[in-house]
C-alpha cells in the first residue's frame, strides 16, 4: 500500500483518495466542510489547507513548498510528505473558523443542530474564543425552501454541499447559490421548491444548523439522544440508518454510511416513514377468544397457551392444513424461530411468504442514470426481508405457497390452521379474499402491530412489534445480510417478538440476533458471521 | 519620451481607424498573411522568444502558455479576456474601440499558433461602444474572408464570436471568465486542470488579454528582436499605461516599460503634471489590486519586476489613479474596500468574509467612528488573504489584500492623525449600538 507522511506519521492510505481522505480514514480530525467523499471537490471552504514538501525548482531539494494546499483536492501521493501542524497552517485555519463566525448568529441555545455541530466543534478545536470584530453583522434570512425543509441562512457557512448534492445526486437542481460575495445565500428557484424524494439528505449533510428537517424541528437536543445502528426497512435496499432516541421515543432516523448500498443516504419515504411505530393503537398485549369472549393472559402463559393449542389442532386434524405465513417485515431470526416451531408441532407445515408491496419501478437518483451514474436507488419492493425468508423456507425444504395461492386455499376450507404474521406499517394489508374467508379457519393465530380483521377473527392475538424496537438482520434484494439493534423498547406491556418466538421455539433467557444466528448458522453457514458495514471516519461529517 | 514612435495606437489618429480597408492600407494584416505561411509552432516560437509577458496582469508569457496545450489535442478555444474590469484601466477599450482589427489580426494569428477554430470575445457588458466596434468589424473580416473558412487560401478554419458579461470584475479572472462564457455563475475554478489542459467545455483553452494579442501581429510582422529592443529585459515590448486623476492630461498612453510613475504621471507624452498646482499625494500604479505608492516613491520603474521593490504585488494593468493632496485617505481605502466586498464571488472563505469584514472597519474609519486598533486589526486581516498563495481559489483575495494593506501602512500616521481628531465618545457611544 502507498504511504504518505502527514504531521511526521507514516500513514498507509487507498490509491487514489485526496490527502484529506486518507488523513481522515487514519483518524485525524483535519477541519472541512465543502469537502464530502460523495460529491465533487470545491475547495472553496478553506479550511483543510495544508504544507507540502516539494522540490526547490532550481536546486531540486525537497522543503516546504512556500504555498498553501486545499488537502481535498491534492491527490495523495506515494512518499508525499505534508503537515497540518505548522504555524502557518493552524495560524490560518483559527483565522479562517474566526471568518466563519463574523456573521454567524451564535444562537446555538436554540438551534437544532447545536451539539453535533462542526463549526460548534471546529470553533472549540481549532478557532479563538472571541471575535475582533465590532461591527454589525450581516444579518440573512430564515427562509422556507421546501416542504420538509427550513433555510436559516445566517447559520450557513456556504460549503455548497446542498446545492452539489441536488445537482450531483438527486438531480433535480432545485438549489442553487444567489448574489455575490458576503451576500451569497443558498435558494430555491421561485415556485421550485426543494422537494424530491432524497431530498432530506440536504439537512444531514449541512455541517451547521442551517438546513433544518422541520419534522425534527425543536423536538430534542440532540445530546439526549442514543442512536442504534439499524436497517430501514422501508424497501429492499437495506438501507444503513440510524434510530436516534431518548428515553424510549424515537425523534429521527438518520442514514449511516455503508458502501454499495446506500453510501450515505437515504430516502425520504425511509427518513420519515416510521411514525406508525408512534401510533397509540398499537397491539400491546396478547390476547385469546373463545367465541365472543376475549381474555388476556399472562406473557409467561402465552408461550404455553400456543403449543397446547396448535398441538391439540395436530391431534384432531394433522398437520396437513397447517400454514405459516412470514412476513417481509420479520427479522431471519423471528421467521427462523417461528418456522422453527410450527415444524416442530406439525412438520407438515406450509410456509407463505406474505404480501409484498411493490409501488411503480426501481427509482434511480440522478433520475434516468445507469450503471456507475447512479447514486441511489429507491426500491420499488417495499419490504425488507424477502430474500431472506426465501433462505430460510428454501433451507426448512417445507412445502410453500404464494400468498395468493394461500388465501385461495383458505377460501376453499383447504386450510385448517395459520399463523399469520403481518407486522405492516399500513392496517389496509389484509385482502379483502383473506378477510372474507378468514372464518373457515379452524385455529388461526395473527400477529400483528394494529387490529385487522384477522386479529379480530383470530384465537391468539400476539403484539408485534416496530423496527426500531426489535433487533435481528435483513437480507436485502442483493443478498447482503446486515444486522439492525433495537433503539427503543416496545410499548409498555409488550413483548419483543423475538423473545415469545424464541421461548416459544423451546429455548431458555434472553433472546439475543447473535444467540438465534449462530443456532440458524448450524445449517445455513452464512449466517455465521454478519457484521455491520464499516463505518465512515469519526472525523468525517 | 517625445522619440517614441507608437506600435498598438499608431492606427487611432487615421480617420475612419475602425475600418478595413484603412486598417490594410495602413499595412493591416500582413502579418497575419506571413504568420498563416509559417508553421503554428514557428509562430509559438517567435512569440515565445519575443517574451511577450501577458499584459492582463499577471505577466505570463503568452508563448509559454500556448506551448502547455497538450500536443495530442483535438479541439482547442481560444478566449480573448476582453473583461477589463480593473477600475481605472482603459486601454482595451481604446484598442476595440479604435483599432478593433488589430485585436482580430492577432486573434487570428494567436488562433492559429494555438490551433483553435473558435475564438471567444469575453466582452465586459459596460462596452457597448466597443461592442458594436468589434462587430462590426468582425463582420467585416468575414465578409473580406479573413475570417471563416480557409483563411487567406492557407486551409485554416477560425470563427470569432464575442461573447457578453454580466458585470463581474471576477470574471476577469480566466477560469472565472471561462465559467461565464459556458453560461455559468462567474466563479474561479480550482486548478489543476489548467485551462489550458481543460478549459472552456472541458476543452484545452488559451486565454489572452487583448492588448498582448495585439501585440503578436507586430511581433510577427517585425520579428522578436524588434519587439526586444524596446524597453529592458524581462518587459520587453510597447505598453499602453493609463493615467486617471487630477492630472493635466488624463488617458490611454503607450510607451516603452522603462517609464518612471513620475514620468506618466508628469511626461510630455503622458499625463503632462498635475492639475492646476495639485500635488500627489498618493498613485495606485498599477489598476487598484497592485498596491500604492507615496509621493515619495515615484521613481518606480512601469515594468514587470520593480513594483516589487516598492512592496506592490506587481505591475498589473499599468493604469494609474493619481490622488492628490486633498483627498481624504479614508474614503480612498473605504472606496478601494467596497470595491472589493461587491466583487468578491463568494467561493472562497478567506475572501468573501475577509473582504466584506474590511470594507465595514474601513466604511467605519471613514465615517470617523475609527480606532487606532482597527488599522493593525484590517492589515492582520489582509495577511490571511494574500500573504500565503494558496489561501484562496483565485487572484481576488490577493488583488485585495495589497491595495488595503499598502495604503493602511504607507498612509498609517493620516489614518491616526484622523482618529485622534474624534471625539473619543462619540465613537464609544456609536460602538456601542452595534452589538
Amino acid at each position: 500500500m502507498p504511504k504518505i507522511t502527514i504531521d511526521e506519521q507514516e500513514i498507509e492510505f487507498a490509491a487514489g483518495i485526496p490527502v484529506l481522505q486518507a488523513a481522515l480514514d487514519a483518524g485525524l480530525d483535519i477541519p472541512h466542510y465543502c469537502y464530502h467523499p460523495g460529491l465533487t471537490v470545491v475547495a472553496s471552504c478553506r479550511l483543510c489547507l495544508m504544507e507540502m514538501k516539494m522540490p526547490h525548482p532550481k536546486s531540486g531539494e525537497l522543503g516546504w513548498a512556500p504555498k498553501l494546499f486545499p488537502s481535498c483536492q491534492t491527490p495523495a501521493r506515494d512518499g508525499m510528505v505534508v503537515r497540518f501542524n505548522s504555524e502557518t497552517v493552524v495560524t490560518g485555519r483559527e483565522r479562517c473558523m474566526e471568518y466563519f463566525l463574523l456573521n454567524h448568529p451564535l444562537d446555538c441555545p436554540v438551534c437544532d443542530q447545536a451539539g453535533e455541530c462542526s463549526l460548534q466543534d471546529y470553533s472549540y478545536k481549532f478557532g479563538k474564543p472571541e471575535s475582533r470584530m465590532v461591527d454589525p453583522k450581516l444579518v440573512m434570512p430564515k427562509k422556507d425552501i421546501g416542504p420538509q425543509t427550513l433555510l436559516y441562512s445566517d447559520r450557513c457557512v456556504m460549503c455548497t454541499r446542498c446545492v452539489r448534492f441536488t445537482k450531483e445526486v438527486s438531480g433535480t437542481s432545485e438549489l442553487c447559490i444567489t448574489n455575490r460575495g458576503t451576500n451569497s445565500e443558498i435558494d430555491v428557484f421561485p415556485g421550485k421548491p426543494l422537494d424530491n424524494p432524497i431530498q432530506g439528505n440536504v439537512v444531514d449533510l449541512c455541517p451547521v444548523g442551517a438546513l433544518l428537517d422541520k419534522d425534527f424541528l425543536f423536538k430534542q437536543r440532540v445530546w439526549f439522544l442514543q442512536s442504534a445502528p439499524s436497517i430501514c426497512p422501508g424497501c429492499s435496499a437495506g438501507c444503513a440508518i440510524r434510530v436516534d432516541a431518548n428515553d424510549d421515543i424515537v425523534y429521527r432516523l438518520k442514514p449511516r454510511f455503508n458502501p454499495g448500498v446506500n453510501d450515505w443516504w437515504m430516502c425520504d419515504e425511509g427518513r420519515f416513514g416510521w411514525k406508525y411505530a408512534l401510533s397509540d393503537e398499537r397491539i400491546t398485549t396478547p390476547r385469546l377468544r373463545r367465541g365472543s369472549s376475549t381474555k388476556t393472559p399472562k406473557w409467561e402463559d402465552v408461550s404455553e397457551i400456543l403449543q397446547y393449542r396448535f398441538s391439540q389442532h395436530v391431534d384432531e386434524h394433522g398437520s396437513g392444513g397447517m400454514v405459516v405465513v412470514l412476513s417481509p417485515m420479520m427479522s431471519c431470526e423471528e421467521a427462523w424461530l417461528l418456522l422453527s416451531f410450527m415444524l416442530k408441532v406439525g412438520p407438515n407445515v406450509t410456509a407463505v411468504i406474505g404480501p409484498i408491496l411493490s409501488v411503480g419501478e426501481d427509482q434511480a437518483f440522478p433520475a434516468g442514470s445507469t450503471g456507475d451514474e447512479t447514486k441511489f436507488i429507491i426500491r420499488s419492493e417495499k419490504a425488507p426481508n424477502r430474500r431472506g425468508l426465501e433462505m430460510i423456507i428454501d433451507q426448512a425444504g417445507c412445502e410453500t405457497l404464494s400468498f395468493d395461492e394461500f388465501v385461495e386455499s383458505v377460501g376453499d376450507g383447504e386450510v385448517s390452521a395459520a399463523w399469520i404474521v403481518g407486522g405492516y406499517p399500513e392496517k389496509t394489508w389484509v385482502p379483502k379474499a383473506l378477510e372474507k374467508a378468514v372464518g373457515k379457519l379452524e385455529l388461526l393465530v395473527a400477529q400483528d402491530l394494529f387490529e385487522t380483521k384477522l386479529t379480530a377473527a383470530a384465537a391468539v392475538t400476539l403484539p408485534a412489534c416496530a423496527f426500531t424496537e426489535r433487533a435481528g438482520c435483513f437480507v436485502n434484494h442483493a443478498g447482503l445480510i446486515q444486522p439492525f439493534e433495537s433503539a427503543v423498547a416496545p410499548p409498555n406491556g409488550c413483548h419483543r417478538d423475538g423473545q415469545y418466538l424464541y421461548e416459544l421455539a423451546g429455548y431458555q433467557g434472553l433472546y439475543t440476533p447473535d444467540r438465534v444466528r449462530e443456532l440458524m448458522a448450524a445449517t445455513m453457514s452464512q449466517f455465521a458471521d454478519v457484521r455491520e458495514a464499516a463505518p465512515a471516519p469519526v472525523h468525517l461529517h | 519620451m517625445a522619440d517614441y514612435e507608437p506600435v498598438l495606437l499608431k492606427n487611432i489618429s487615421l480617420e475612419g481607424s475602425t475600418d478595413l480597408k484603412v486598417y490594410e492600407s495602413a499595412g493591416g494584416y500582413a502579418a497575419a498573411r506571413k504568420a498563416l505561411k509559417m508553421t503554428p509552432d514557428e509562430v509559438t516560437e517567435i512569440v515565445k522568444e519575443a517574451n511577450l509577458r501577458g499584459r492582463g496582469g499577471a505577466g505570463f508569457p503568452a508563448g509559454v502558455k500556448w506551448g502547455f496545450l497538450p500536443k495530442d489535442r483535438e479541439v482547442t478555444y481560444l478566449c480573448v479576456n476582453a473583461d477589463e474590469s480593473e477600475p481605472p484601466t482603459f486601454s482595451n477599450r481604446v484598442l476595440m474601440e479604435k483599432d478593433p482589427h488589430q485585436l482580430i489580426e492577432g486573434t487570428i494569428i494567436a488562433a492559429f499558433a494555438t490551433q483553435a477554430q473558435k475564438a471567444f470575445i469575453y466582452m465586459r457588458v459596460e462596452f457597448h461602444e466597443p461592442f458594436h466596434v468589434m462587430q462590426n468589424a468582425i463582420d467585416q473580416a468575414y465578409a473580406a474572408g479573413y475570417l471563416g473558412k480557409n483563411i487567406f487560401g492557407s486551409g485554416f478554419e477560425l470563427d470569432v464570436f464575442i461573447h457578453r458579461g454580466a458585470g463581474a470584475y471576477v470574471c476577469g479572472e480566466e477560469t472565472g471568465l471561462i465559467e461565464s462564457l459556458e453560461g455559468k455563475r462567474g466563479c474561479p475554478r480550482i486548478k489543476p486542470p489548467f485551462p489550458a489542459v481543460e478549459g472552456l467545455f472541458h476543452k484545452p483553452t488559451v486565454v489572452n488579454n487583448v492588448e498582448t494579442l495585439c501585440n503578436v501581429p507586430h511581433i510577427i510582422e517585425r520579428g522578436a528582436a524588434w519587439f526586444k529592443s524596446i524597453g529592458a529585459e524581462g518587459s520587453e515590448g510597447p505598453k499602453l499605461f493609463c493615467a486617471s486623476g487630477p492630472v493635466n492630461r488624463p488617458g490611454c498612453f503607450e510607451g516603452p516599460m522603462t517609464i518612471t510613475c513620475r514620468e506618466l504621471i508628469e511626461g510630455d507624452g503622458y499625463g503632462r503634471g498635475m492639475r492646476s498646482g495639485k500635488e500627489v499625494k498618493a498613485v495606485l500604479p498599477g489598476g487598484i489590486s497592485m498596491g500604492v505608492l507615496t509621493a515619495d516613491e515615484l521613481n518606480m520603474v512601469m515594468d514587470f519586476d520593480d513594483p516589487r521593490n516598492f512592496g506592490l504585488l506587481g505591475l498589473g494593468t499599468a493604469a494609474a489613479v493619481i490622488i492628490d493632496q486633498q483627498q481624504d485617505i479614508r474614503k480612498v481605502l473605504a472606496n478601494i474596500t467596497r470595491f472589493y466586498s461587491h466583487e468578491s464571488c463568494g467561493q472562497c472563505t478567506q475572501c468573501r468574509e475577509g473582504t466584506s469584514w474590511m470594507d465595514k472597519i474601513a466604511t467605519r474609519i471613514a465615517d470617523g467612528v475609527g480606532r487606532t486598533e482597527d488599522l493593525d486589526l484590517i492589515v492582520d486581516v489582509t495577511k490571511n488573504m494574500g500573504m500565503m498563495p494558496g489561501l484562496s481559489i483565485c487572484g481576488l483575495s490577493d488583488g485585495a489584500a495589497f491595495p488595503i494593506r499598502t495604503i493602511v501602512q504607507k498612509f498609517r500616521g493620516e489614518f491616526e492623525a484622523y482618529i485622534a481628531e474624534q471625539p473619543p465618545t462619540s465613537t464609544l457611544r456609536v460602538l456601542s449600538t452595534f452589538n
